[in-house]
């Protein structure tokens, strides 16, 4: 709760990221204004998928991402972990959860209201299936993005550099609200298979859409999976090298 | 001239500073870059789609320059945007360390934040080049002289709106606590209406007439709009001349919340 004590910060953090979401549906907007389509998306699919990104962008922000991609690098180098090691709780549980984030929990209500604008906009009927595979999804990219910034997180164990990258990969990652299969040659290989920001939402929306095929619903689970074993095998590995730096 | 022999060294400090952490500088650059590629790309498809030269007055070619041109111009202006400095000096009190010092702190600041620019506008020009030489025949050129020499002066006018729009909220510090909030509203502003990722043109004309309003469209729309030719000179002029006087009000504002806020300015030591 620390986070509302300066109200004024509090509440213009929250316009901010709610002015954000609207500006950027203002962009496409004026996109859709002078072309019907991008590729296989119309301008209420591309909606679905911009409201479908900030969902699992928040979710992330509320929950993990600070306490892995800020707050766990400094924890290890300034030699903090130490005392939460000897807590009796699950120590990667604890750190990856330690606080929410208040501001971005506020913000969230904007982006799901506007995800639901965007249902009502699609007009279709969803059946179980897409609605399932859907969430099923969505939650799939939270542990995507968890397995990712955990990777970030381990490099601490080793490097000072975690907060640089934790900044780059946080940019990066806002290229995942544009429909990335529009890209042509290198770029889509580089956002599908080597670094796959299309499992954050444009699979989720796909599934929605009823567009997605199976081998590619396979292949987002499999690429999370894949990502999350090496996150926890770094984890492992980083705290066998971990020696406390604190005094 | 002795004062300003102590802000150059301020400059060579800023330099010398960042070169130390260029790493991460250069990967800062870096992601801006592949953001911006992203919205090129985007946009190439929607031309492709669009199966048509030209949309809102742009061709692909120029929407191509008018991107990059943008993204080069948003690694000094976005990335040095909020200048935290100054509101963390008055919020931790190491402002008055600054005080004390044979030099001003509102000078200091200016300095420092024109030695950030600076310097990562060189290496925006370093990681930029490749990406220019790689969308060399998409690239236009500047149609003449003039419109190049408007386009340079616009983007050191570009540098100054910024810091005076930044500096006075930065400034809010001496009143309220915590400034960042109120700074990083801005900028999301700032991030979408300066036109970094479309030409304002293409908004419906309410919104344009809203967004031209405000200061953020000097920044990277106006400059990219000279660069590309696609004002007369004297249009080009005018609109400078607007810039000006948003900046010259800024940095009065600016100045009157700097005196008035070290009145109100108090620090505890231990």
């Amino acid at each position: 709760m620390k986070q509302t004590a300066y109200r004024p910060h509090f509440f213009m953090m929250i316009i901010g990221k709610t002015v954000r979401i609207g500006l950027l549906f203002f962009f496409f907007q004026a996109i859709f204004f002078k072309v019907s389509r991008i590729g296989d998306w119309s301008y209420d699919h591309v909606l679905l998928l911009f409201a479908t990104f900030h969902i699992v962008d928040y979710l992330m922000s509320i929950t993990y991402q600070r306490n892995l991609a800020f707050s766990l690098p400094r924890r290890i180098q300034t030699g903090e972990l130490d005392a939460r090691m000897t807590l009796p709780v699950n120590l990667l549980f604890f750190v990856s959860f330690e606080d929410v984030d208040m501001i971005d929990f506020f913000s969230f209500l904007p982006s799901l209201g506007f995800l639901i604008y965007v249902f009502w906009r699609l007009d279709v009927v969803f059946s179980w299936p897409q609605a399932i595979s859907y969430v099923l999804l969505l939650l799939n990219a939270l542990l995507f993005l968890y397995a990712l910034m955990l990777i970030i997180a381990t490099t601490s164990f080793w490097t000072t550099q975690a907060y640089g990258l934790a900044v780059i990969v946080d940019q990066l990652l806002k290229i995942g609200r544009y429909p990335l299969d529009v890209l042509e040659g290198f770029w889509k290989v580089i956002f599908i298979y080597v670094l796959p920001l299309v499992v954050i939402a444009q699979i989720p929306s796909q599934a929605l859409l009823r567009t997605l095929s199976v081998e590619l619903a396979l292949y987002a689970l499999a690429v999370t999976g894949l990502f999350l074993a090496a996150a926890i095998a770094l984890w492992r590995w980083g705290l066998r090298d971990y020696l406390s730096a604190g005094t | 001239m002795k004062t300003f022999a102590k802000f150059v060294v301020v400059l060579r400090l800023v330099f010398i500073e960042r070169l130390t952490y260029r790493a991460n500088f250069f990967l800062q650059i870096l992601s801006g870059i592949l953001s911006s590629l992203i919205i090129v790309f985007l946009w190439l498809a929607v031309y492709r789609n669009a199966g048509q030269e030209a949309i809102g007055g742009y061709t692909t070619a120029e929407m191509v320059t008018y991107l990059l041109g943008g993204g080069l111009i948003n690694t000094f202006v976005l990335t040095t945007a909020e200048n935290p400095e100054t509101s963390q000096s008055i919020q931790d009190g190491t402002l008055s360390a600054l005080l004390i010092q044979p030099l001003s702190p509102y000078g200091y600041w200016f300095f420092r934040d024109l030695g950030s620019k600076m310097f990562l506008f060189l290496l925006g020009m370093l990681g930029y080049g490749f990406i220019f030489w790689g969308f060399r025949n998409y690239l236009v050129l500047c149609p003449d002289g003039g419109h190049l020499l408007l386009f340079l002066l616009s983007l050191a006018l570009a540098a100054l709106l910024q810091f005076f729009l930044f500096e006075s909220l930065s400034l809010l510090a001496f009143w309220i606590e915590n400034t960042y909030g109120i700074r990083f509203a801005t900028r999301v502003i700032l991030e979408t209406i300066g036109g970094a990722i479309i030409p304002l043109s293409f908004f419906p004309s309410l919104l344009q007439k809203i967004f031209l309003a405000l200061p953020f469209h000097y920044l990277i729309y106006l400059p990219m709009k000279i660069y590309l030719g696609k004002i007369p000179l004297e249009e080009a002029c005018l609109g400078l001349l607007k810039e000006i006087l948003w900046m010259v009000g800024l940095a009065l504002l600016s100045l009157i919340l700097w005196r008035r806020g070290l009145r109100h300015y108090v620090a505890m030591g231990d």
